[in-house]
């Protein structure tokens, strides 16, 4: 597996800085600090793991480049856009362009797989037409051996399965970031793998970038790069 | 493939309905939560304007461009009478056709099975003319051209012994024949009516004064031209009003001189508060159940309007299901309730429309409020 060096990329190449990005829970009075001057960057096309010990910080990291918390202190510039001070509007609009994928798949419970990939392609900037959204969806599932369940609900479908209809919405855009918290924790060994080859499809087809949490040792050996938190910072970049 | 899959989900029926709609039971039962409150408005409502509609009756069914009455007169079941001088000032205008005289009085009408006696309004008015929609005109004119010949009304409520056409009827211990019937109505406060001529009216009440007039213009007469110069013609100790504006009078005297439109309006906002409450609930119930999945929403890049919107759009939907479910049910209660009261309790497209958007306007309000929770779903704590 190629392992990337985002120090030597153009700016345009870059998918994610953060610059001494300082965040804090509590009062003003009695911040209790979460992120102390972290420091990460992450090219297009590069997959980097995140990891550390509970408490470490990264799932707000994770939260702050997928611009669902404002920056408090530093600099966080996401495909493009600086997040410090970006109005609602804007941040909206970034994470238009993010794939998140989260531990739990929250479904609806009565939409179908087809359903809810459809309701996501809405978001794209030109809404696909029934049969060109059936084909997208269709080809995805089927990558991600769920082309049995497409017109399946979640009550139909098991924790894995409805898993795998969550990475297929994050992924049915196109996105050009992804943003996973433990996407395989729930998947057997199989299911996992066909998941991480989607992901790292998208990052060679698209030139994504990935950004991951999980504590999954095993898909270390599948990341360009594993970045340690320890403490709110990040101790061990590889 | 089922035929939803081809709708777009971002309008109707949208994702709003097909979350609402996904659990059957629940939604019917919201439906019936919210149907009850719609026909507790319909209900209260109908009662309502049975009444007043009932009260102005007469006026309602006036055959005539205008209405004289004594000044005095302040509502329809005031029976100053007028000097008949005064329909005869009236008659002489140039544009002015005709003017009927118009006598009410009350009197017992005897069930000869019980002995009971009931009082009944008695109308009375030229055999010729007919002042009110209550029949067919030459038919009217026949029957009453004989004396002391009656016409029952078969709108009467019935507490009156049975009235047979061509059959007896004994009046203030006189006997009338019935020539057949009218259909007039009951209010309020009579629950029945008979028809005579002026001349049998007079057998009885000799020195018997008009209550109203019915004035009939010539084609093409001004109708508000008329009236000023009658207004100026005659002495103010008469007035005279259009049908609509007779009615209208009614209608405002009866609302201002008993509590009824408070007391029917009290009902309508009980059944409003009812109806906002349960759907204020049902809403937030489905926010809550889903707030994680609105959170994803969030998370993708929806917008907060798009979030709304399933809920207004879900709002819609029980305000729909549930005003169609007391639509029916207040249908069959205004069947039930002209049939016990003989009251005009009925269902008109104005009232229809009206609890509609009463309905719809409290489900969005309820909405409005429950979708503040859905704004809170924080997208952040997802992961």
């Amino acid at each position: 597996m190629a392992r990337m060096d985002s120090s030597s990329k153009s700016s345009a190449d870059i998918a994610v800085v953060a610059s001494d990005v300082d965040y804090a829970y509590g009062t003003d009075a009695n911040p209790k600090p979460i992120l102390r001057s972290v420091d990460l960057t992450l090219a297009r096309g590069e997959f980097v793991i995140l990891t550390g010990p509970s408490g470490a910080g990264k799932t707000t990291l994770m939260t702050l480049i997928g611009a669902l918390r404002s920056v408090q202190k530093g600099s966080i510039k996401v495909l493009g856009t600086e997040l410090a001070r970006l109005p609602a509007a804007g941040q909206r609009d970034v994470r238009r362009r993010i794939g998140f994928i989260f531990q739990d798949h929250n479904l609806f419970d009565a939409l179908t797989a087809f359903q809810t990939l459809r309701l996501a392609m809405e978001l794209a900037e030109k809404r696909p037409s029934y049969d060109e959204a059936l084909s997208r969806a269709g080809d995805l599932m089927a990558a991600l051996g769920m082309e049995k369940h497409l017109h399946a609900r979640p009550g139909e479908l098991s924790t894995g399965q409805k898993q795998r209809v969550a990475i297929a919405r994050a992924l049915i855009n196109d996105p050009s970031l992804i943003l996973a918290d433990e996407p395989t924790a729930s998947l057997d060994q199989g299911s996992a793998g066909a998941v991480i080859d989607i992901i790292r499809d998208r990052i060679v087809r698209a030139g994504a970038a990935a950004l991951m949490v999980t504590h999954d040792t095993r898909l270390f050996s599948v990341a360009d790069r594993v970045v340690r938190m320890e403490d709110g910072r990040v101790v061990e970049p590889s | 493939m089922r035929w939803r899959d081809w709708l777009p989900l971002q309008h109707p029926p949208g994702i709003g309905v097909r979350l609402i709609a996904f659990n059957r039971l629940r939604l019917l039962a919201a439906f019936a939560g919210i149907g009850v409150a719609v026909a507790v408005m319909f209900v209260e409502f109908g009662l309502l304007m049975g009444i007043l509609n009932s009260q102005s009756l007469m006026a309602t069914l006036v055959r005539g461009e205008l209405v004289v009455v004594n000044e005095a007169r302040t509502n329809l079941h005031k029976w100053d009478s007028m000097n008949r001088i005064r329909l005869n000032q009236i008659a002489a205008d140039p544009d002015v056709e005709r003017v009927i005289p118009v006598y009410l009085g009350n009197m017992g009408l005897r069930d000869p099975a019980t002995n009971s006696v009931r009082r009944i309004l008695v109308v009375a008015f030229p055999s010729g003319e007919l002042p009110f929609a209550i029949g067919d005109p030459d038919a009217v004119a026949r029957a009453l051209r004989s004396p002391n010949t009656v016409l029952f009304d078969r709108l009467s409520r019935p507490i009156y012994p049975d009235i047979v056409a061509d059959g007896e009827a004994e009046l203030n211990g006189l006997s009338y024949r019935v020539a057949g019937y009218v259909d007039l109505g009951p209010d309020i406060i009579h629950d029945g009516a008979i028809v005579m001529s002026d001349a049998s009216w007079f057998q009885r009440n000799p020195n018997a004064r008009p209550i109203m007039g019915v004035i009939r213009l010539a084609e093409g007469a001004d109708t508000d031209a008329v009236r000023e110069r009658l207004i100026a013609a005659l002495p103010d100790d008469v007035s005279f009003f259009t049908p609509e504006e007779l009615r209208q009078r009614e209608f405002d005297f009866t609302l201002r001189s008993a509590p009824i439109g408070i007391l029917f309006g009290i009902g309508m906002l009980a059944g409003l508060v009812i109806g906002s409450i349960t759907c204020y609930q049902i809403l937030f119930n489905e926010i809550v159940d889903r707030l994680k999945q609105y959170a994803t929403l969030k998370a993708m890049g929806f917008s907060e309007v798009f979030l709304r919107g399933i809920i207004i759009e879900q709002a819609l939907l029980l305000a729909c299901g549930g005003f169609l479910g007391g639509l029916i049910f207040a249908w069959g209660s205004y069947i039930y309730i002209a049939d016990r009261t003989a009251l005009a309790v009925t269902l008109s497209v104005p009232s229809v429309l009206l609890i509609f958007f009463m309905a719809a306007g409290m489900s969005v309000v309820a909405a409005l409020i429950a979708l503040r929770r859905v704004v809170t779903a924080d997208p952040a704590e997802l992961y």
